[in-house]
């Protein structure tokens, strides 16, 4: 087997969820690493869709900016931002969003706002974009974000897009969310789901030489484990070349 | 009837305190050329807004036009932040009303068709809502639902004094065609009062008229033409030119300090007197040649 970085897992664990998927509302980064990943790979009819605007995106460089002008050549559609979050996301055709995070707490709300106070913060980030409205209405939201305790906090210091808020059952119908919210956290070192009930995240998955005290390490909270704990299955070489070959080769993200 | 005016025109069009909405999206179709001459006119106290905070919007803010931004968050994306509206806001000197890009795509939405009011599902949950309570009260509120007695959160109409919008093509009457991507730009277009285009290509109304239905922006909503390649470099406009990756840079290190971006000023915004300076200045024919788009990938 050749060997792989902890990004590469990450990457590859992502896309595979993607399997069966059809419609993909991906940001620049490591989502859009893992889904064309999964495009060229385990879902192959993926409709990637960009929030400037794009459709069926074929990006052939890497994207540095979600207005990228790569993200527009070769795509099926292009259409006012508007018309993909009024019809698409709005209109609850949007079956997976893949949202970064700067901070995540145990019920999936996120904050992508400021680190610190709002008007005096330590770090401020850039914001929502389409975040918020992403979190509340795609159908699934998947975060991909690597593993470390000041991202898995106790207390978000924003929260920008709302996840399962404070895990009360029914918290989100009560909002009148029409998605189900955050259902996968992916990251270098494990994968967590989010128990249907309470809508706490949940440690499902650890990849192969990281052991659960390390990843309870990386988290602030008391980590719930499931009950039978999965060992991710590692990537493929074919996986790999891809990454490595024809989606960062300049090595700009992984 | 001929729009055509030179930049310098355009911009002394709008007065200080005016509220401009700006066609730039983090690093792409940014009215950059339009944020140097707001500068060297020293036109102050804007109001800007846009779905995505963009490199026009920073560089305003960094020289001190702006007094309030309305957006939905923004970047320089893998370039980095936007480092002088942060800067503006952690001291105090700009108003930041942060919103989603829906949440504010529907306030221009709500401008454009002329409704007192448009309900959204999004904001909910989140401290965006809470923060927007508390600092912009009157531009949103509640209103049940008369068909099912839901209570909706709805939100004000935002009605700019004008839209700045860099396009690919436009004749000069106005009428103009946006390529690729064009996120809230209609929106802002149709919200505004009137709309300031700034063409990389103009051409004879013939043109427009064998394809009108890649007219985006009808010219009768338009009150200036402004006709300059390379207008929103170093941002990158699809099928005329790539972004000027080196030089996003140099402003993104630049900015990270007020005397950074005092010097970065000093340089390619008061040192040049006017687009066609600035231009050579950047490196000229030659190092601009370079970032014409790709005929077939369109950058």
């Amino acid at each position: 087997m050749t060997n792989y970085t902890p990004s590469e897992i990450m990457i590859t664990s992502s896309a595979r969820a993607l399997a069966g998927e059809r419609v993909v509302f991906v940001g620049v980064g490591l989502p859009n690493i893992a889904c064309n990943l999964a495009q060229r790979t385990v879902a192959p009819d993926l409709e990637l869709v960009y929030e400037s605007g794009v459709f069926g995106a074929r990006p052939a460089r890497l994207p540095l900016s979600i207005g990228d002008p790569t993200l527009i050549s070769r795509a099926t559609l292009a259409c006012p931002m508007p018309d993909l979050f009024m019809y698409y996301l709005q209109g609850g055709r949007i079956e997976v969003a893949f949202l970064g995070v700067a901070q995540i707490d145990r019920f999936g709300n996120i904050n992508t706002t400021v680190i610190g106070d709002y008007q005096r913060p330590k770090v401020r980030l850039p914001g929502s974009g389409g975040a918020c409205e992403i979190a509340i209405h795609a159908k699934k939201v998947f975060i991909i974000t690597h593993l470390a305790r000041r991202t898995f906090v106790e207390q978000l210091h924003f929260c920008t897009s709302p996840g399962h808020l404070s895990g009360q059952p029914g918290e989100r119908a009560a909002w009148d969310m029409p998605g189900t919210g955050p259902q996968l956290v992916v990251t270098d070192k494990a994968i967590f789901h989010f128990d249907q009930e309470t809508g706490e995240m949940v440690l499902f998955s650890i990849h192969p030489g990281v052991t659960v005290e390390e990843v309870q390490a990386e988290v602030s909270w008391p980590l719930k484990i499931a009950a039978e704990l999965q060992i991710t299955e590692p990537p493929t070489d074919e996986e790999l070349r891809i990454i490595r070959e024809e989606l960062d080769p300049g090595g700009m993200y992984l | 009837m001929t729009k055509l005016s030179t930049l310098a025109e355009a911009v002394a069009s709008i007065p200080s305190g005016a509220h401009v909405a700006l066609s730039g999206f983090a690093i792409t179709r940014c009215n950059m050329a339009f944020a140097r001459e707001v500068i060297r006119q020293g036109i102050r106290r804007l109001t800007v807004s846009q779905c995505v905070g963009a490199m026009d919007a920073d560089m305003l803010a960094g020289a001190g036009a702006v007094e309030r931004i309305i957006y939905g968050g923004g970047s320089l994306d893998r370039f980095g932040r936007l480092n002088c509206v942060n800067r503006g806001i952690e001291e105090g000197t700009l108003v930041a009303e942060e919103y989603s890009s829906l949440s504010l795509a529907f306030r221009y939405l709500a401008g454009a068709l002329g409704l007192p009011f448009i309900p959204i599902r999004s904001l909910r949950g989140s401290d965006i809502l809470k923060r927007l309570q508390e600092l912009a009260p009157a531009e949103i509120g509640y209103v049940d639902d008369p068909f099912t007695g839901d209570n909706w959160l709805v939100l004000k109409p935002l009605i700019p004094d004008v839209a700045v919008v860099q396009v690919q093509v436009a004749d000069e009457g106005g009428n103009a065609w946006i390529m690729g991507p064009r996120w809230d730009n209609e929106e802002q277009v149709k919200a505004s009062k009137r709309t300031i285009v700034i063409t990389e290509h103009l051409v004879p109304t013939e043109v427009i008229r064998r394809e009108p239905e890649r007219t985006l922006i009808p010219g009768f909503r338009v009150s200036h033409v402004v006709h300059l390649p390379f207008a929103a470099h170093p941002t990158s406009v699809y099928r005329a030119y790539d972004y000027d990756a080196e030089h996003i840079r140099h402003y993104a290190e630049a900015t990270k300090t007020p005397e950074g971006f005092q010097k970065y000023l000093d340089k390619y915004v008061y040192g040049v007197q006017d687009h066609w300076g600035y231009l050579e200045l950047v490196g000229g024919l030659k190092h601009l040649n370079n970032l014409i788009a790709d005929p077939i990938l369109g950058y």
